[in-house]
């Protein structure tokens, strides 16, 4: 049986107001910023997604009880940014097409990389840890977790900050009505992180939940695969879990065959933040360890999967209840 | 107890070897020749900058005006590092096969078109915007050899194709995979470009890493990708290692968006890490396939970080960047370097920083300037750097 991981702190954040502005004295994220080695000093931010992103890492680690600015190299992050950036790549770029070379931004180019996220929580609380960010659709913040997971079982981190964060546009969603996938939402945005530990190191507190097996699937048979892995990665038997929360769907119908085909027969909670692509697997994890969630018996398996990828993940948690 | 990863196939496409000649490749690198040219993909005459190193997309093989540039050039190194490693696709558990690719830019060419049209040509509008998602080249590939395994796509700026192996090198040693085909691939295109000149690190003639007259990076392109597999999957079936990989690290600088640590403080921490990871002691390196963009900054950073992470034994390892040849191909990067460490070994030649001209008191160590070397390379370091703090290595060494 492969070890669990200790899920010790969770920060979770939506969207506020649009465009770069100057973090104001008094508010939320300026109270945050006031530990950090800028010492309250103003921190211009760009995007939404930053503020968001940095709100939701400063939660996770404020309630794992991890002193910040963090320094050293023991904690990195994960982080799942897939469309959260075409917003701004598509104004940089618009900007070229309008003015030329002096139409392109010094200021918006970095931004147009998605490792500029996570790169912006690192720099603000000093995480100096591995720094990875992964694009998969609906699913990268479930990769991000399942990397975080693979670093923290095999001893190479002390504590992973891990997630993904979402900024869905209006370039974002007309893109997509082009494509035929029509989104049928409003510009929306958030960020959920979980602050992930060994098992074996976090003697200092319970812990609010043990993620205790995750696995990917791919192609035709993606998500019964995924589900079948991670039952297998977490040891459990079929009949062990106790509900399932869907993060996000292609098609319910093949998620009702997989998991009748697994033998996994339980109520199916569909997440609130299943529209919030990258971020909705985190999110869907978080709501499954609140204390408000349905407090059914045994562990709790969250699904998710892409409709471009073709691609599905699967997570099973327990919390204090078994 | 880990199990030991190799590497049984390379596959790459570079402004060196459009057609993915690999023995082409190698042997331009080890000649000193550049693919640093006039830029003719798009009309690059309004900027100060008008350099970089592109692949000649008509040579590349089964080129289709279709099909995004660095899809297409993915495809063709996915397909040739799995030819070079003997099997068109992997013969055993799909689900235990996958595809990790780096890449920093995925199909935003695909949107630079998308966004030229959207006020003139609604019909053109949507073509192809579907290899537009970064994830949309490791799901390509994956689908069109059936693996089923973990396929990821990683986006740390310039470390990309390292990290990408890197990963790809975990998941074989933690035993969730028996094969993955790892590596990046990104194109040039307008939308980066303009960036790159914006921020003022473009060279206007060519690049020279390390040289005290270094004026800045080239943009380049391609793609490489490396066959990972299980030792005992690749003993079974009868294939020859090019090397093993075997250790990697990642660490963030955590300083600035676009500048790296002075120091070198994050790269160094990736170095020592990766060389912890092998088990290696700092005086087993005996080559280092240096980041070595071409400038200022970056050369001084990178210096001082592989002064710290292999201390007294910096002074006498050969090190060399191949952008001054390949220009930088960003998510590409780290897996075409990895690869240059692999063909060092397996040849016994170190490749030259060319364009090498005038010492820089800063940049004190052995660059190999401007000629190939010949030596025996057990074990070799490859470091990537990059925006936002990204920092990673990947030791690899030989096969026994």
């Amino acid at each position: 049986m492969t070890l669990p991981v200790r899920l010790s702190g969770i920060g979770i954040s939506s969207s506020t107001d649009k465009g770069p502005r100057v973090v104001g004295a008094g508010s939320r994220l300026a109270t945050a910023l006031s530990v950090l080695p800028q010492g309250g000093s103003p921190v211009r931010l760009f995007h939404p997604i930053e503020e968001m992103a940095l709100l939701a890492a400063y939660d996770a680690l404020s309630v794992a009880g991890v002193p910040l600015p963090v320094g050293g190299d023991g904690i990195g992050i994960a982080l799942g940014v897939d469309e959260g950036i075409d917003g701004i790549k598509a104004r940089y770029y618009q900007g070229v097409l309008s003015d030329g070379p002096l139409g392109a931004s010094p200021m918006a180019f970095p931004f147009t990389t998605p490792n500029t996220i996570a790169a912006r929580i690192s720099i603000l609380l000093d995480l100096r840890g591995e720094s990875l960010t992964v694009c998969g659709g609906n699913l990268s913040g479930a990769q991000a977790i399942g990397l975080a997971m693979e670093t923290l079982r095999e001893g190479r981190s002390d504590g992973v900050l891990a997630g993904g964060a979402t900024s869905v546009e209006q370039e974002f969603l007309d893109a997509l009505c082009h494509v035929r996938r029509p989104d049928g939402g409003q510009p929306r945005g958030g960020a959920c992180l979980l602050f992930l530990e060994p098992q074996v190191s976090a003697g200092k507190a319970d812990g609010m939940a043990a993620l205790i097996g995750y696995a990917e699937g791919f192609g035709k048979d993606d998500i019964r695969d995924a589900i079948q892995c991670c039952l297998e990665d977490a040891s459990l038997f079929p009949e062990q879990i106790g509900s399932v929360r869907v993060a996000s769907v292609r098609d319910s119908c093949l998620l009702s065959e997989a998991l009748r085909q697994v033998g996994v027969n339980t109520p199916i909670v569909r997440s609130p933040a299943s529209n919030l692509y990258s971020t909705s697997f985190p999110a869907a994890v978080a709501e499954a360890v609140a204390p408000s969630a349905n407090g059914t018996p045994g562990a709790i398996l969250v699904v998710g999967t892409d409709c471009l990828a073709g691609a599905s993940a699967a997570l099973i948690q327990v919390g204090g209840r078994q | 107890m880990a199990e030991a990863v190799v590497v049984t196939g390379i596959g790459v496409i570079s402004p060196l070897n459009p057609d993915g000649d690999r023995e082409r490749f190698w042997a331009s690198l080890c000649a000193g020749e550049t693919g640093v040219g006039q830029i003719r993909s798009f009309d690059a005459s309004a900027y100060p900058c008008r350099v970089a190193a592109e692949v000649d997309r008509g040579a590349l093989r089964e080129a289709g005006a279709e099909i995004e540039p660095a899809l297409n050039m993915a495809e063709a190194a996915f397909h040739l590092a799995l030819e070079h490693a003997g099997t068109r696709a992997h013969g055993g558990d799909p689900g235990r096969a996958g595809v990790i690719v780096g890449t920093v830019l995925g199909g935003t060419h695909r949107a630079e078109r998308y966004l030229r049209a959207k006020k003139t040509d609604a019909d053109e509008m949507a073509k192809g915007l579907d290899q537009y998602p970064l994830r949309a080249i490791a799901a390509h590939l994956a689908r069109s050899v059936g693996f089923s395994g973990p396929v990821l796509t990683v986006s740390t700026a310039c470390a990309s194709g390292t990290d990408a192996i890197g990963i790809g090198y975990r998941k074989i040693a933690s035993g969730s995979a028996d094969v993955i085909v790892a590596g990046g691939a990104d194109a040039i295109c307008e939308f980066s470009f303009s960036g790159f000149c914006a921020l003022k690190v473009l060279t206007p003639d060519t690049v020279r890493p390390f040289s005290r007259n270094r004026r800045g990076l080239a943009l380049g392109e391609g793609a490489a990708f490396l066959v990972l597999e299980r030792e005992t999957t690749a003993a079974h079936r009868g294939a020859a290692p090019l090397g093993r990989i075997a250790g990697y690290a990642s660490r963030s600088d955590a300083v600035h968006l676009t500048a790296p640590h002075r120091e070198g403080r994050g790269l160094a921490a990736a170095a020592v890490a990766a060389l912890r990871d092998g088990e290696c002691r700092p005086d087993e390196i005996e080559y280092v396939s240096a980041h070595g963009t071409g400038t200022l900054y970056n050369d001084w950073m990178e210096t001082k970080a592989i002064r710290v992470s292999l201390g007294d034994h910096a002074r006498a390892v050969p090190i060399s960047s191949v952008k001054g040849a390949l220009g930088h191909p960003f998510g590409a990067a780290g897996a075409m370097e990895a690869a240059v460490c692999l063909l060092a070994i397996r040849d016994g030649i170190v490749p030259p920083t060319v364009n090498f001209e005038e010492r820089d008191p800063e940049c004190d160590l052995d660059y190999v300037p401007n000629v190939a070397r010949r030596m025996s390379v057990r074990t070799a370091l490859s470091i990537s750097a990059g925006f936002g703090g990204q920092n990673a290595a990947l030791l690899i060494r030989g096969v026994a």
